[in-house]
Order: structure tokens, then sequence, then C-alpha cells
């Protein structure tokens, strides 16, 4: 049966065959020559595959070798590679490194963590009506320093750049900031001396150059989603809470103007969990040989 | 306890179907792409079976200044389910000396078709390995010793002159 169908097909394919050899430009995936589904890039040599066909291909040499290997060969170059970044959608991207349990990021990587990770995929806007920023600056709020700052930066770089020791980016930023709000509070100091008010600096411009501040020290490490990260940090800063009132004031602001953004969340997991099922098929099917 | 046959026939198709189809769809790719270029490559004829896209035979060209020269060589492939994870199995059906070709079988001593395989390769790609194969004995691992030995030796002209006579005799048509 199958196999009259086979032919049957090939008759098919035959009469498509020659439409399309006008396109001669056309690229495909190498793995499974057809066009690419969901782009994957090999994070040292950038070839380009199929997520799938890629994954697949990672998981059948693994299983070949006896000792577990972290690295992978390209199937077109031959070079060492160490993980697959796909999901690039001009900002953000995800990244597999080759045989890294997935369920090991999740010790990490909260709840909330996914929750504020997908807050960078909407459009901003309906939060920063809740605080009102021009007057933080302008009442130079900013000379008290929010003290759940530290915890809520490394949560936050955490989420966004999906790896579990980001100490390292946290305290650079925070230097930073705390490097600006000493020179605030000797600026007050000297403007309290001299009983001069308002004449140098505006709060404004105090803004703009706490923003240029941190984007500076943010975006080797968050290039793309540099200038969202200082919004929302800038935020989270004006808003005076700690953690766990700002998530629910945040999460409030959302459920209100846009109820469609936590299925957005449920479709990001359900992909996530949908490759399981299907590794196993590749289990099975590999022990059958 | 009771097993539904249905649902047990139904699972294993599940089971076996997703790379089945993986493997079929990329070997009518590359049926597609062998009308294509057919014209492209004139030292290679790849023909698929009329009833089982996973049994194709190749027809290659002997490549010039070597004792196959003039000789048309015909592959045998098999290509397994998992393919193109798995590399597919080729032997030459016509008879050929060379150290790398198992005499009696067919059988090609060939890396990438092993543990070099990489799903990038395909059936045209392998064909043309095969051709720079020939072109280039590896005396080194020999599948046909009688062969490899000659080379070892530094005998090229014995080589030469064994692998050119069963080329005649095996890979070009007879006269008359």
């Amino acid at each position: 049966m199958a196999e009259t169908e086979d032919a049957a097909e090939k008759a098919n394919m035959n009469d498509e065959g020659r439409s399309s050899s006008t396109s001669k430009d056309f690229d495909p995936c190498p793995i499974c020559l057809g066009s690419f589904l969901q782009e994957a890039y090999l994070d040292r040599c950038f070839h380009k595959f199929c997520y799938k066909c890629i994954l697949n291909w990672s998981i059948y040499i693994s299983r070949l070798s006896s000792k577990s290997q972290s690295t992978l060969t390209c199937p077109l170059c031959k070079g060492i590679n160490y993980s697959i970044v796909y999901g690039y959608d001009g900002t953000s991207f995800q990244q597999h490194y080759i045989n890294q349990d997935p369920p090991k990021q999740s010790i990490f990587f909260s709840k909330a963590h996914r929750f504020r990770l997908q807050s960078y995929y909407r459009e901003p806007g309906t939060i920063y009506d809740k605080f009102s920023i021009p007057k933080y600056w302008k009442h130079r709020r900013y000379l008290q320093l929010n003290k759940w700052l530290q915890s809520w930066l490394k949560r936050e770089i955490q989420a966004l750049t999906q790896e579990e020791d980001v100490d390292i980016i946290v305290h650079h930023i925070l230097v930073d900031i705390i490097v600006h709000h000493i020179l605030g509070v000797i600026e007050s100091f000297v403007r309290l001396s001299e009983r001069e008010c308002s004449s140098d600096i505006t709060p404004y411009q105090k803004r703009q150059e706490f923003k240029a501040l941190i984007s500076d020290a943010a975006k080797p490490f968050l290039t793309g989603r540099t200038e969202h990260f200082v919004n929302e940090v800038e935020l989270f800063i004006c808003s005076g809470l700690n953690m766990e009132a700002y998530d629910e004031v945040y999460l409030e602001s959302l459920s209100s103007v846009t109820p469609s953004v936590s299925e957005v969340g449920e479709e990001r997991n359900h992909g996530k969990t949908e490759n399981i099922p299907y590794l196993h098929f590749f289990d099975v099917d590999s022990d059958a040989e | 306890m009771q097993i539904n046959t249905d649902d047990a026939i139904l699972s294993i198709h599940l089971l076996v179907v997703p790379h089945l189809q993986a493997s079929r769809a990329r070997l009518f790719k590359e049926y597609k792409e062998v009308q294509r270029e057919k014209v492209a490559d004139p030292d290679i004829q790849l023909v698929c079976d009329d009833t089982n896209i996973f049994k194709w035979t190749a027809l290659i060209k002997g490549p010039s200044e070597t004792p196959y020269e003039g000789g048309i060589f015909q592959l045998a492939f098999a290509v397994p389910e998992q393919y193109p994870l798995q590399p597919p199995q080729v032997r030459f059906l016509t008879k050929i000396f060379h150290p790398n070709v198992h005499f009696k079988t067919g059988e090609i001593c060939l890396d990438i078709l092993k543990t070099a395989w990489s799903p990038a390769w395909t059936l045209q790609s392998v064909c043309r390995a095969i051709i720079a194969l020939m072109a280039h004995p590896e005396a080194d691992s020999p599948l046909n010793c009688d062969s490899g030995n000659l080379l070892r030796s530094g005998d090229l002209r014995g080589y030469q002159s064994m692998a050119r006579m069963y080329t005649k005799l095996a890979a070009m048509p007879k006269k008359g």
C-alpha cells in the first residue's frame, strides 16, 4: 500500500519540481532539505538549521557515544559548538545547551522570572501611568535608594538572560546606580549649603543622566532589550515598593488592560513541554532499532 | 489483562511514523533535486526504485586518469528509516578492484558512510565522495587486501593493470 503511494507521490513531485526549479536561490535546511521551520543557529559557526532538525541530530549523536558530551560538531563544517540558538524574534532568543537537562533551569527560573520575561514581550506603556515618574524626579526622591533594588535587579537579569549566576552583571549595574545616587546626595548637600535652588541641573537632566548610565552598564549584557530594561528599572525605583508589592501592582495593571497576556504565557510554556513527548518518540524508536 | 489490539497498532504506528515521514519527506526532496540536476552532473545518474523510495541505484562514471576511466559502475543504496540521522548503506554492484571496496560483496570502506556521517550529506554527494575515493584509494585501510598490498608495496603498475582489467571485464559494455 505505502509503496504505491510513494510512486503516486513521486509522480506529483515531478510536476512540482518543474515549477519550483525556477527559484534557484532557494536555501533549504541542510538536514531536512525543506524550508526552515523555526530557524536555529549553532553558537560558534552560525550555520542555520530547523530547530527540530538540529536538536534531533544532537540527541541522536549523544546517544551513539557512550559518554555524554557537551559539544556538537556542525553537520556542515564540523566546527565545535556548545549550544543551539533559536527563537530569535529581533531582540531576544532562546538557547539550548547540548546535553543540558531543561528541568535544571526551573530550579532558579521561577514563575516570577517567567512573568518578568513575559513583560518584555509586550508593548510597554500601560503600567507607566501607575507610578508618577516625573514626580519622582521632580521631588528628588532618588535621594532615598530603594533597598530592594539589588534583589529585584538580580531576578530581572536572571529572567532576561536565563542564566542563574548573574551577580557580576548585577554588581556592574548596581555600582553605577550607587555612584549616581551618592553624587546626587552630594549635589543636593552642596545645593543646600549654597542656598540656591534649581539652578544648574534640572530633574529632567538628572533623569536622562541616570538612564544613560544604566543603559551603558547593561548594554553589553542585555543588548536589544537594554532600553526596555532601563525603563523597567526606573519604574521599579520610582514605585518605592518591595518586590512582592510591585509584582502585584504590575499584574493588576496588566490583567485590567490585556487579559490575553496570561494566555500568551501559557502558550510559551506549552511549547516548551511539547518537546518532551517528541523526545519520547525518539527514545522508543531508536531502542527498537 | 486485555489489550486492545487496535490501540496497540495505532500506538506502534505513532511511534514509527514520525521518523518514517521525516526520512521519506527528505528522500522526496532529494528525488526532486535529482530530477532537476540530471544534466548538471553527467558523471552521476541516481535512480529511485519504482515502488520503494528507500531503495536507490546509481550509475557513476569511473574518474578520468584512473584505471576506472571509461567504466560505468553501479551502486546500490539501502536507506535506513532513520535517514538522514543514519547514513545510507551503499555497495558496488559492479565488480571493482579497489583497496577500499570488498571484492566479493562490494562493501565500501569510507568514513563518511560510518563514523564521519553528517545529515548534511545527500545520496548525490555520497556518490561524489565515492568517485573521489575511486581516484584516491586509501591503501592503509583495505577491504581488498590484494589491491591494498600492491599499492602499499609500491607496485602502482600492478595495481593499475589489475584495476583496469576488472574495469574492462565488468564495467564496460561488451563488444559485439
